[in-house]
């Protein structure tokens, strides 16, 4: 997929500093139209290499330690990547297909001692800890080896409590991780394994003693596309979770496990890996009340191409999630947020203040119809367009065209504007942009005439570069330079990226 | 007019650039004191816009705009 032009990208500081890291293989989750932005995020912050795109994730090399991953703005989450092949062939057989599937995750022991040693070391532990953990894992396998009755009798135990976390979806393409949902789902699992599976400890051994010893784990599998129509996902990573309590003898643990495995099943690839941190990336600690997805407020500010001293504006700011992101990455520049409204203001001004970022970012309350501000004063413009997911009155749509002109006036001539649309608003730009300058506004309420600039709203393709005949006429001075489809979870929107150029004819 | 009457002169003095401690008391009067609670004047018309909690409401009237 096309890589976005435009905004310098995060640089890469401190080059020597990092040089300690040693290279790993990693892959990050992205929402559906993010992935280009992820791809080039991890080239410019951690000088990744063999980066490779697809629906949903990016590969990539890096040698980079934990803190320098964290600080990626476009994924969901970040993995450890263990293995990847090509997609498992799908037979009627489930026999053999799960035996394949074990197979993919089964290794031995000492696989899983070196991995967590590779963790840790990503996550600067060293030294004991490291070491009791190696003994832990190790030793059950012994001991699993040496007892023989009361051993099955508890492994019996264990298969059956091997909980797993399941997102199974039988369609064509993988769906973005909603990290709320997959949590309540395993919540709910526990409770209902725990009332009625109850651990009989018929060997007579403390039971306390054999929790702090069990090195623990949890299963979270997710299969889609062919596969998924013969296996579900639950089956697999059950398959998987007792496998791998016969081979290692570890515990497996919903809540808090020593150790997770990811695998993701579907028709381009077979993925097996570890992540790295508990929360996914999008969780910004820096945000106190969320707004628009803080991984699509970063994209958009990464396509403002914002540079030191620039003026930046955001003039429906809401809570500000846009200005924080662009704040945040880009600090050497004045951000200005607007909004009508005085609880989205003082929800703006909360997270302000939480970030730190009192002196930033300055809150205004002004109409984006009517904006306080000189003409031809800000560098970008950078705004989630509120309205239009469904036109209930002619005026919201006859809204747009104001407020594009008012955003117009305020931008200096190369100034940047990036908006969030709606697909109806989207869908209507479409034919704003398509039509000469002068009589814009009558001609955009019917238009519902070419479709939009045709984006694959299945997958990751997006970009349409400033060449596309489709959009080589501009609304005033406003030169369409982009649009990128992105999800929102449950809906779609567009990135649209324009630039100002000199009114015709100067 | 901040409240801060004696500190800074109505008006710059010739060769304030060299005067230290007047551009001292400048820059934190534009960079440093943030107004919560007060108002802005438009120097053409006078109309105030009031600030509250930190942020200055800018909206116009329905007449005004």
């Amino acid at each position: 997929p096309p890589i976005p032009r435009g905004a310098p990208p995060p640089s890469r500081p401190h080059l020597a500093k990092m040089s300690s890291a040693e290279p790993g293989r990693f892959f990050c989750t992205a929402g559906r139209g993010l992935e280009p932005f992820l791809a080039r995020e991890v080239r410019a912050r951690l000088g990744a290499t063999e980066v490779d795109c697809v629906s949903g994730k990016v590969f990539f090399r890096a040698a980079a330690g934990s803190g320098e991953l964290r600080q990626l703005r476009s994924g969901e989450r970040l993995f450890l990547l263990l293995k990847k092949h090509s997609p498992l062939p799908v037979s009627g057989n489930r026999g053999k297909m799960l035996h394949e599937i074990k197979s993919l995750v089964i290794e031995d022991p000492k696989y899983w001692l070196d991995i967590i040693s590779v963790w840790r070391k990503l996550h600067g532990h060293e030294g004991k800890m490291d070491d009791g953990s190696r003994e832990n894992a190790l030793a059950l396998k012994r001991k699993s080896e040496d007892e023989t009755n009361t051993a099955s009798k508890r492994q019996k135990m264990e298969q059956v409590r091997a909980i797993v976390s399941e997102e199974c979806q039988v369609g064509a393409g993988e769906t973005c991780e909603a990290p709320d949902r997959m949590s309540r789902q395993e919540e709910c699992w526990t409770e209902s394994r725990t009332s009625s599976e109850l651990p009989s400890r018929g060997s007579g051994e403390d039971p306390a003693a054999n929790e702090e010893l069990s090195f623990s784990f949890r299963v979270s599998c997710r299969c889609s596309g062919a596969i998924a129509r013969i296996l579900t996902s639950q089956e697999v990573g059950r398959a998987i979770g007792t496998a791998l309590v016969k081979q290692c003898g570890w515990r497996a643990d919903l809540r808090d496990p020593d150790l997770e495995i990811f695998v993701h099943l579907n028709d381009i690839h077979s993925v097996v890996g570890i992540p790295l941190f508990r929360l996914p990336l999008a969780n910004r600690e820096y945000i106190r009340t969320a707004g628009l997805r803080s991984t699509v407020a970063w994209a958009m500010a990464s396509l403002a191409e914002i540079r030191a001293g620039a003026l930046v504006l955001d003039p429906m700011c809401g809570l500000g999630t846009i200005l924080l992101e662009a704040a945040k990455e880009w600090p050497e520049a004045c951000y200005w947020g607007a909004d009508i409204s005085d609880s989205q203001l003082e929800g703006a001004d909360g997270n302000i203040r939480t970030a730190g970022l009192v002196d930033k970012i300055e809150l205004l309350k002004a109409s984006v119809k009517t904006l306080p501000l000189p003409s031809e004063s800000f560098d970008s413009i950078i705004s989630d367009i509120p309205f239009g997911k469904k036109f209930k009155t002619t005026s919201d749509a006859q809204l747009l065209p104001d407020l594009l002109q008012e955003m117009e006036r305020v931008l200096h001539v190369g100034g940047t504007l990036v908006l969030l649309l709606s697909q109806e608003l989207h869908r209507r730009v479409g034919g704003l942009t398509r039509c000469a300058g002068g009589g814009c506004a009558e001609a955009s309420a019917d238009s519902d005439s070419g479709a939009a600039p045709s984006v694959d709203g299945n997958s990751s393709s997006l970009a349409q570069g400033g060449g596309e005949p489709v959009l080589s006429r501009y609304f005033g001075s406003l030169l369409p330079e982009g649009v990128y489809a992105v999800s929102l979870g449950k809906t779609d929107a567009f990135i649209h990226k324009y630039r100002k150029v000199s009114p015709a004819g100067s | 007019k901040l409240g801060h009457p004696s500190e800074l002169p109505p008006e710059p003095t010739p060769g304030y650039e060299a005067d230290e401690e007047f551009l001292r008391r400048l820059h934190h009067v534009l960079l440093e004191v943030e107004v919560l609670e007060g108002s802005l004047q438009c120097p053409d018309s006078g109309r105030r816009f009031p600030i509250s909690r930190g942020v200055p409401n800018l909206l116009l009237t329905e007449d005004e705009a």
